[in-house]
């Protein structure tokens, strides 16, 4: 199953190291980590996805919120949560495959961010499904670099 | 003020009156702070040890115990014994110097990066970074160190925040609020119902007891609940002396390297009351099937104890001390007289099968006759090996004190530990029980014990081999003995003789009673050998 956590935590150096190192010791995986500033500048906030049984999803709970940095852990549902990833790409194209990419481009709501002669440069959010999906569309027309922020997550209520 | 001068006040504010230490140029400015001061420094011989005796003397004491090093070496030399103390949940306030803050991350003489190496050894750290932050970390750390689940807190100081001067008048901080930490936990009054409901419907109830039950003070407690109920008890290695060996209500130790009936009770029960125990593999080898047959009620003051390594039918988190004294508040039917009989009945007709050898010293005789003859106070600190396994298995509980590392396992640990419990309590006899593997791992130490005239008796098994990986070789690669055989060297009368202590020593059974005799009267530091036969095992 998947876990998506929303943790507050201190603001702090050694925080990112300390919360990616309890993930690393007890063998959770870290899927996605979206870590930034909140509105109170001493506190970070961040969106942490992983999969694992019921068991070790409650484990990641229960050990985050162990952590003297940790200020609050929130566990969200997939269905009453908003997920949200950006991503960065430089798709490949010529002038016989530019007006494909830019249909896509069109039909899909990405950014069209610079244009060169050999690339295009694209912005493009969605949920973490949505994402992939978009990836495997302009795959057949070659990736030349990509970024993802990874997931950040808020309930809806 | 300066930074050291700071963290010497710190400490005295916390009434922290004696330190175990090992100094370096890098904390040289909190030395001369102590130079100054009243709290005594014990100098150790390996910053090890300095940890171990701290562990020994907060386990007595039941409040943080200090302990400081220098950077680099010093502080990596002392990761062992913090890790030791988290994996036992020991509070534990570690000081150590660190090169000047200017120089962090450039890899320049005795760096070492404490923070990050002791990640996952400690319950929390610091690096300090301004000397204004002192008295606030400091507080935080004893608090942190001190409670909800106990353990140890790291603080490393750069040289150059020791020496800078503060830009406002000391003042410690009367309390430390940390906002994401809150161990006081209340009691949840519904779960309390739930394991009354439980307690109620069961017919073969049993206590499991941990060393969470002696860290939050429950000892008392546990008791008055089991007797009052007639609610039977077995523990974990850590949770020796929960109740006293001869109590009717202790049916000792359960696990891998315990008593067999004490397993058999736990096979038996309808219900096991878990309290302040991790259950680790050593202590219940498949947790799963267990969970399957009897209900389990979980007690932890680590809500991320519970379920961790086996899913409870009730979890109960909270304060040990609180939950039983709300717990023999409660309306809750006595277990009837059967299910004592019944586990009396399998405690009597458990024949143990092994054989010692009659040439040498008989193990099991000789830790059950030691602890029958010392003090009935006394702390007993075993170490690890064949030695922690025969002592844990036939030490005879009265109302003393079992200390030894059953989490980490850390060889060397009995000799520190017995110095640092029996300068807290001067008046308490202390007796480390050690293998002559263990024994070498902190034989250095017996130079502390001389130097500061802490009258601590160090009994040593011999059995020239690592006998319990010598056993494990044993039963597992067919007797390939490798790398385990130790020899005759030291020899333990020149040892005895270079540190100025009486040596006593024993080689047969007929001489055991006379040598314990002698050795227990001995008012100074000092050391025995017990010949044991290599041959003779833990199973």
């Amino acid at each position: 199953m998947k876990g998506i956590f929303s943790v507050l935590v201190e603001n702090k150096d050694g925080v990112l190291s300390s919360i990616a190192g309890l993930f690393a010791r007890r063998g959770f995986n870290i899927d996605s980590l979206a870590v930034g500033e909140t509105d109170d500048r001493t506190i970070s906030s961040m969106t942490i996805v992983s999969t694992g049984d019921q068991r070790t999803i409650d484990q990641i709970e229960k050990q985050l919120n162990k952590k003297v940095d940790v200020i609050k852990v929130r566990r969200l549902s997939e269905t009453k949560s908003i997920s949200l990833e950006m991503m960065l790409v430089k798709v490949a194209c010529t002038a016989a495959t530019r007006s494909a990419v830019i249909d896509l481009c069109q039909i899909t709501g990405a950014k069209i961010m610079k244009v060169s002669p050999k690339f295009l440069l694209l912005e493009y959010h969605d949920e973490p499904e949505g994402v992939e999906d978009f990836i495997d569309l302009i795959k057949g027309y070659g990736i030349l670099d990509i970024q993802r922020t990874g997931t950040i997550s808020m309930s809806k209520s | 003020m300066t930074g050291a001068e700071a963290m010497v006040k710190c400490l005295e504010a916390e009434g922290i009156t004696r330190v175990f230490g090992y100094p370096g140029v890098a904390i040289a400015p909190f030395y001369e702070g102590l130079y100054h001061s009243r709290i005594e420094h014990i100098l150790v011989r390996q910053e090890q040890n300095a940890g171990h005796a701290a562990s020994g003397y907060a386990r007595l004491s039941r409040k943080p115990a200090v302990c400081c090093v220098t950077s680099g070496p010093g502080a990596t030399n002392l990761i062992t014994a913090l890790a030791t103390a988290y994996a036992d949940s020991i509070p534990i306030v570690a000081i150590s110097g660190q090169v000047s803050s200017r120089l962090l991350g450039r890899d320049v003489f005795q760096e070492a990066d404490m923070r990050g190496a002791t990640e996952s050894f400690v319950k929390y750290s610091y690096l300090v970074r301004d000397p204004d932050e002192i008295p606030q970390i400091f507080k935080e750390a004893f608090y942190i160190a001190s409670t909800g689940r106990k353990g140890p807190v790291l603080i490393d100081v750069p040289i150059d925040v020791q020496e800078r001067k503060l830009s406002r008048p000391f003042q410690y901080p009367e309390t430390a609020a940390i906002r994401g930490y809150k161990p006081e936990i209340k009691v949840n009054m519904q779960q309390i119902q739930k394991v009354v409901d439980a307690l109620n419907e069961a017919e073969k109830p049993l206590i499991c007891a941990g060393g969470g039950v002696i860290l939050g003070d429950g000892e008392e407690h546990i008791r008055r609940f089991c007797e009052k109920f007639n609610i039977p008890l077995v523990s974990t290695m850590m949770g020796i002396g929960v109740l006293p060996k001869k109590h009717p209500l202790y049916f000792g130790m359960l696990g891998n390297n315990g008593k067999p009936y004490a397993n058999k009770a736990v096979a038996r029960s309808d219900l096991l009351v878990i309290v302040g125990a991790r259950l680790a593999d050593r202590a219940i080898p498949k947790p799963e099937n267990l969970a399957r047959r009897v209900g389990v009620i979980h007690i932890d003051i680590d809500t991320a104890e519970i379920g961790k390594n086996m899913g409870p039918t009730i979890p109960l988190v909270g304060d040990v001390k609180d939950i039983f004294r709300i717990l023999t508040e409660q309306e809750i039917d006595a277990a009837g007289q059967a299910w004592i009989d019944e586990l009396e009945e399998i405690k009597h007709s458990t024949v143990d099968h092994r054989v010692f050898s009659d040439k040498l010293v008989n193990p099991n005789l000789l830790v059950q006759r030691l602890s029958e003859k010392m003090d009935d106070n006394a702390v007993y600190a075993a170490d690890v090996g064949q030695n922690q396994l025969w002592s844990a298995d036939n030490y005879v509980m009265k109302n003393g004190r079992f200390l030894t590392t059953g989490g980490m396992g850390t060889m060397g640990y009995s000799i520190p530990a017995a110095m640092g419990a029996k300068l807290f309590a001067p008046d308490v006899q202390a007796v480390a029980v050690c293998g002559d593997g263990s024994f070498q791992m902190s034989m250095n130490e017996l130079a502390t014990i001389r130097v500061n005239n802490i009258p601590v008796k160090v009994l040593v098994m011999r059995n020239r081999y690592l006998g319990l990986v010598r056993e494990y070789q044993y039963n597992t690669y067919d007797a390939h003995y490798e790398g385990v055989q130790l020899y005759d060297w030291p020899r333990y009368e020149k040892i005895a003789e270079a540190y100025d202590m009486p040596f006593f020593s024993c080689a047969r059974n007929e001489d055991l009673e006379e040598t314990l005799d002698a050795f227990l009267a001995c008012p100074d530091a000092c050391l025995m050998v017990c010949d044991v036969d290599s041959e003779d095992r833990v199973k």
